[in-house]
């Protein structure tokens, strides 16, 4: 049932500008919460003998549930579902989304991998946990699911022209929801689906005077804003936030209006894990695996800038880099 | 605080515990941090919750990941029993250079951070973290066998003398703070 409800809560397209579309203090895990705890749906905990927290708890997960702690089991358990390195939701996605999009990169050997998998004791410094961990046999499945993540999200998920799109996406939602929000009250939120608002956005593209016109026009008539800046080893080992430098002076030089910009970094750490060898030794698999010690980061930083000004903002960009990047020693005063 | 500063803060306090002799894995920097944050209100702001090992903060462990993918952090797998390190790489250093305000404002609690837990092991860390923990949720002047009690409760696999012995040490330790504060 948690597994089944982990993503209820999200908002019509999921993920794209979810921030930006929920008042603060608000996101879909929230909205996952008060699903399960609504009265309809208790009607169906109490049928089966559960509470509706027991489902919450597990279904969000501690960083997200706060209400009680979490025993080692319901870790555990909550892991299987939400967990960076064999959480269910990751490999469902990567699977489902791969298949859809016609890439092959997504797919791994999540039938040996979920056959593989083991609750194990990490032993670290004097202290014991258990924890979800993999037999040997199962290292290179695993290896196959940490590499099919890193490649989904550089070269689909957080692909620049699927990205910019989000952005014009979530600067119509802003202009056309009440306010700029959605709505966090349930009979309102769960209202609006993505084919509700797919109707407005051309509905808005074609006609001027409605709200959100501009961003809807872009994505109806493929006009998006182009790349301008993505971050790059060399410019982030001068300046960690090259992009944010950028998109600053690139907001001074062309307006707000004109520019665009986003970041994504990759969350906790999914590499490390227990892995029991067929001699029955719990080792790391950083240990076992130069694979998984080499998998890098998914780091995203981009840029971008209203085509019509496309020639003059690259002209500018080449002239200027080096300046702009240029990491500014702390003054003073702060 | 921004994002910049607090990784300058976060390098810094990484390279004295190495210094001092820490193995500076992931539950070492973890605890170091909450044990920084929390003992001298560092503008640092990390949510911790109470997780496995204690305090735990899914937004440092994010924020550690963001620091390798920035080049400042890498990973260094260990020899069994020790889990991972993380490790400063070489260009930290003049990225740190950059921020040296910050740098000195909060070097002399980094200091007493690094002093007082370079030597601890997990379990240690994960005693002393969760007594900090249960002193600030219950009251600190809630009496040391209460704020054991509760110890044993959220942590069963802690006796109740490891907890009292905790709960003593961390009082200990706030009150020494001060003076670094």
């Amino acid at each position: 049932m948690a597994a089944l409800c982990h993503d209820v809560g999200h908002l019509p397209f999921s993920h794209s500008a979810e921030k930006e579309l929920l008042p603060e203090g608000w996101n879909h895990e929230r909205l996952t919460l008060e699903i399960i705890r609504s009265d309809e749906m208790k009607l169906i905990w109490k049928d089966i003998k559960i509470t509706s927290d027991d489902v919450a708890k597990l279904a969000v997960g501690p960083k997200y549930f706060r209400d009680s702690y979490f025993n080692n089991w319901e870790v555990i358990l909550s892991e299987i579902i939400t967990g960076n390195s064999f959480g269910v939701d990751r490999m469902d996605y990567l699977l489902r989304d791969s298949h859809h999009a016609g890439v092959a990169y997504g797919k791994f050997d999540h039938y040996r991998l979920i056959d593989t998998l083991r609750i194990l004791p990490k032993k670290e410094d004097g202290s014991i946990e258990p924890v979800l961990g993999i037999e040997q046999g199962g290292l290179h499945s695993a290896e196959s699911l940490l590499l099919a993540r890193y490649f989904m999200y550089t070269l689909l998920y957080f692909h620049s022209i699927r990205r910019i799109y989000d952005i014009h996406l979530r600067d119509f939602l802003k202009e056309w929801l009440p306010n700029g929000y959605f709505h966090t009250a349930l009979l309102d939120h769960l209202q609006i689906n993505d084919n509700t608002i797919l109707t407005e956005l051309f509905k808005a593209a074609d006609d001027v005077t409605l709200n959100g016109y501009d961003p809807a026009r872009r994505i109806a008539n493929r006009e998006h804003f182009k790349l301008l800046y993505q971050r790059n080893p060399r410019d982030v080992n001068k300046n960690p936030d090259s992009a944010k430098a950028v998109f600053e002076a690139a907001c001074d030089k062309f307006g707000v209006n004109n520019v665009r910009d986003d970041n994504y970094k990759q969350r906790g750490n999914g590499h490390e894990f227990p892995v029991i060898t067929d001699d029955n030794q719990i080792l790391s698999s950083l240990e076992l695996s130069d694979t998984l010690k080499n998998v890098p980061i998914v780091a995203v930083d981009y840029v971008f800038i209203n085509p019509d000004l496309y020639q003059d903002a690259q002209k500018w960009k080449k002239e200027n880099i080096q300046t702009i990047i240029l990491l500014k020693k702390e003054e003073d005063h702060e | 605080m921004n994002r910049l500063k607090r990784d300058v803060v976060i390098l810094s306090l990484i390279e004295n515990l190495k210094k001092k002799g820490s193995w500076c894995g992931e539950t070492h920097i973890q605890k170091a941090t909450y044990f920084l944050q929390e003992l001298f209100d560092l503008p640092l702001g990390f949510e911790f919750i109470l997780y496995k090992h204690g305090p735990f903060s899914f937004d440092l462990s994010d924020e550690l990941t963001a620091m390798r993918a920035d080049m400042l952090l890498k990973i260094q797998p260990q020899p069994r029993p020790y889990g991972p390190s993380l490790v400063p790489r070489n260009g930290s250093k003049s990225f740190k250079n950059h921020f040296p305000n910050t740098l000195k404002k909060y070097d002399s609690n980094i200091q007493f951070v690094a002093n007082k837990f370079k030597d601890r092991g997990v379990s240690e860390l994960e005693r002393l973290a969760t007594a900090l923990y249960v002193t600030q949720e219950i009251n600190p002047k809630g009496s040391s066998e209460f704020r054991a009690k509760r110890i044993t409760e959220l942590k069963p696999h802690i006796s109740i003398e490891e907890a009292v012995a905790a709960v003593k040490e961390i009082d200990e330790i706030i009150i020494v703070s001060q003076k670094h504060k």
